[in-house]
């Protein structure tokens, strides 16, 4: 069976929606682990597991990704069983459903990638399908049956699981509330309907449950109809009732706290190292293929170059004598625009850093698990914003650090006690945005510190003298504090991969400060955003180049005994132009010049290029002989910033990953001014 | 205009529905995003047919079916319900709550649109007065 071709077009945003529901399923799911741990049941956690799931599942079916289906499926039939068992969910189990929300994850991944999808390991399957042995978690303690005020009619719709979490709420220092909302036209007019009511009072209450309930149509429910809304809340009624905007008559206590708030095990269930989640569902969020978001870049690009065509056009009007103050006012205003635009846009490439470092906290669990170290992980990340590409490229790094933390600088939990620390151990991230558009963040740790001694034995050198010197020894290719290996770090540290990352590709910085015994803070200074290009990469006369492949018209094989030499192309002041690698071919019955690229650009005579990049501008293809194209890849182009490096043709500079700076270069640049000279 | 309600919390979902039916002319579009909002819409506006998924955050489709079936205006309504394999329990107890077609995921645009119309054909239309 394949999916309907009319459902086809469906799958980037599909991917998109799982990718999000897969984000809210590890978030509750670590929750749910926080409770479980504590024996507490997580009745609304359990109902939010069940239902992205499901739609997991449903989504799937439809665009045909039955892998998919089948572990969903069974995740799903499991989180049912929990739910009516009032969210209880051992964790055995939770550990099961990570390995399948990653099972899921690794499928999407695939279909991101164009991939062909294999079917789901049996192995993988079969743990799933084990899931219901041992899924309910052993009962909490049980505070007697609550009592709800509630019209016997109502109580009757109160399940299992719902009842539960009313019951942890009221024994946890919260009061049960009923709150009735009846929609109207005017009411929506003045902006209260149900899911506004709903999003406004889930700010200063938990809702538990909403029911429909018919009533007779009056002046005050002309749709015949009223909600009822069982919701746990710390706030008084007034709170409720400015945000639902019902009368104070419409809100009733239905069961009073059983205990004074001071009882904080609810409030541990919002872990701080667990940020709320807040990406599904959100209302008025929209996600974009990053893809259609370049495309408005081009189109604006295209604005630019019309603009300055016109600049021309007032130009050759104001040199006839022509007033044209007005029409320059019109261009200045239209430029402030076009860079208003320009900034849209790119604001729109922003993401936040919290959900840039939404899977730390499901890394740091597995940390804690593989290597026996107690992590307490506090993110303070505000609400600082970064490019999506920059966070992309920012998050290994990142992971890199959180790594070496658990597995290098923390103790175990014996050895922290013996040390007199407490046998937790912090792994904080901050950041904070900085002026000239950086973005600070660090990742501190209350370890041992990096012990500078045996940094310098390992390496052969001499002692580093301060920080920014150790920093420098630590992120040599190859260097190892270790000597053995780990599962998580594996050898080495990686820290000239986070040092390549850092600088090399952002352009950014790289910062250390440690205390022997105290701990170390590795601070991270990254650009907010980047201008990243696909670009073919390639060699002439043995150095690399890259070329953003927007400005390549074709790469064509040109055969060096077809090159007729001469007539000689010339610049526009009629002498030749500037290199000599210079001839002619012809093609699709048009004759387009090759200029030899390393002749072009370091007035090397000879080679003959067997590789040529077509470029088209203002109307005529000019072809650069190359040596060897290399690749087709994204890169990250930093401006030169020396002005005096100012060189015609050099757009910028980039790092390919290797360390060394390439040049990105602008053919067009070349290409202007060259005109085929007409023969003698 | 045939008004069609269209409800499911995954936005990719409602829009693949809508995809399937726009094949027909005449038909117009609402949606909701929960079974909330759904009753809450039935109850201010008039529909001709209502497109529901059965799971979803709030309340359920069946609770949704329950409720058209309760309230005298709209006790009619034709509601076709939209759910996901595996779920086969479920359709005996939304067909006894009152849907009138059950339809399970994956479905081609074909057989929803054959349903759509087989529902709304001229003399057998139930229809919601007023």
């Amino acid at each position: 069976m394949s999916a309907p071709d009319a459902l086809l077009e469906f799958l980037p945003p599909y991917l998109a929606e799982v990718d999000e529901l897969l984000a809210a399923a590890r978030s509750n799911l670590l929750a749910a682990e926080v409770s479980a741990r504590k024996g507490m049941a997580s009745p609304r956690l359990v109902r939010e597991l069940f239902r992205g799931v499901h739609t997991i599942k449903g989504l799937s079916a439809m665009v045909d990704v039955e892998a998919v289906v089948a572990l969903s499926h069974r995740m799903e039939t499991s989180l049912r069983i929990a739910d009516q068992a009032g969210g209880r969910l051992g964790t055995a189990a939770i550990q099961r459903l990570f390995q399948g929300l990653t099972g899921i994850e690794h499928c999407v991944k695939q279909l991101a990638a164009g991939r062909p999808l294999d079917a789901p390991s049996p192995a993988l399957l079969a743990l799933l399908d084990n899931l219901e042995e041992g899924l309910v978690g052993s009962p909490g303690p049980t505070d007697g049956p609550l009592v709800l005020q509630l019209a016997p009619s109502l109580l009757a719709k109160v399940n299992a699981s719902e009842r539960e979490q009313l019951n942890q709420g009221v024994a946890a220092g919260l009061t049960a509330v009923l709150l009735e909302f009846s929609p109207s036209p005017e009411r929506a007019q003045a902006g209260f309907n149900i899911n506004s009511v709903r999003e406004r009072l889930s700010k200063v209450a938990e809702l538990v449950k909403v029911v429909p309930v018919s009533a007779k149509v009056t002046a005050s429910s002309p749709g015949g109809l009223y909600f009822a809304l069982l919701l746990l809340t710390s706030n008084p009624p007034e709170a409720l009732v400015a945000a639902s905007g019902v009368a104070a008559s419409d809100v009733k206590v239905i069961a009073s706290p059983r205990s004074p708030a001071a009882d904080d095990e609810l409030a541990d269930l919002a872990d701080a190292a667990l940020p709320a989640y807040e990406g599904a569902g959100r209302h008025g969020v929209v996600r974009v293929e990053a893809g259609r978001l370049d495309e408005a870049m081009d189109r604006l690009s295209a604005l630019v170059v019309g603009r300055s065509r016109v600049m021309r056009a007032v130009a050759q009007l104001t040199e006839t004598g022509a007033n044209t103050r007005e029409l320059l006012q019109i261009l200045a205003e239209n430029g402030r625009h076009l860079r208003d635009m320009r900034a849209s846009i790119l604001r729109i490439r922003m993401v936040r850093v919290v959900e840039v470092l939404e899977r730390l906290p499901l890394m740091v669990r597995g940390l804690r698990r593989s290597t026996g170290k107690q992590v307490r992980l506090e993110l303070e990340l505000g609400n600082a914003e970064l490019d999506k590409g920059v966070g992309d490229r920012l998050f290994p790094a990142i992971v890199h650090l959180v790594r070496n933390a658990v597995d290098h600088a923390l103790e175990l939990p014996e050895e922290r006690v013996r040390l007199g620390k407490p046998p937790e151990g912090l792994l904080r991230i901050r950041c904070h945005s900085r002026p000239n558009s950086l973005l600070e963040l660090s990742i501190e740790d209350d370890g041992a510190g990096v012990d500078a001694a045996t940094v310098a034995r390992r390496a052969g050198v001499p002692e580093p003298r301060n920080a920014q010197e150790l920093l420098e020894l630590l992120c040599q290719p190859g260097l190892s504090t270790r000597t053995e290996v780990s599962t998580t770090s594996g050898r080495g540290m990686g820290m000239d991969i986070v040092k390549r990352i850092a600088v090399g590709q952002l352009g950014g910085s790289l910062t250390l400060a440690t205390e022997l015994g105290k701990g170390s803070t590795f601070t991270l200074s990254v650009p907010l955003t980047l201008s990243i290009v696909e670009a073919f990469v390639f060699e002439s006369g043995a150095q690399r180049y890259a070329l953003p492949v927007s400005a390549v018209e074709e790469l064509i094989e040109i055969d060096p005994d077809l090159v007729i030499r001469g007539p000689v192309p010339v610049g526009k002041d009629g002498r030749a132009a500037e290199a000599s690698g210079v001839g002619m071919i012809h093609r699709r019955g048009a004759a387009v010049p090759v200029l030899t690229l390393d002749a072009l650009l370091h007035g090397v005579q000879g080679g003959r290029p067997k590789k040529a990049i077509v470029v088209f501008h203002q109307g005529q293809r000019v072809a650069f002989g190359v040596d060897r194209m290399v690749s087709q890849q994204e890169i990250v182009i930093r401006p030169l910033e020396d002005p005096l490096v100012r060189v015609r043709g050099v757009t910028g500079a980039t790092d390919l990953g290797d360390g060394r700076p390439t040049l990105v270069l602008d053919l067009a640049a070349f290409s202007k001014g060259i005109t085929l000279g007409l023969p003698a | 205009m045939t008004e069609v309600l269209v409800v499911d919390d995954s936005k990719v979902m409602r829009d693949m529905v809508v995809a399937c039916l726009r094949a027909e002319a005449g038909y117009a579009f609402t949606h909701a995003s929960s079974g909330l909002e759904a009753i809450e819409r039935l109850s201010l506006k008039r529909f001709d047919l209502v497109v529901l998924d059965l799971n979803m955050p709030d309340i359920g489709g069946i609770e949704v079916v329950e409720f058209v079936r309760g309230q005298d205006t709209i006790k009619d309504l034709p509601v076709v319900i939209v759910t996901t394999r595996g779920d086969e329990a479920s359709r005996t107890r939304a067909l006894a709550a009152g849907a009138n077609r059950f339809m399970t995921k994956p479905f081609t645009p074909e057989t929803i649109l054959a349903e759509v119309r087989s529902m709304l054909a001229p003399g057998t239309r139930p229809r919601a007065p007023g």
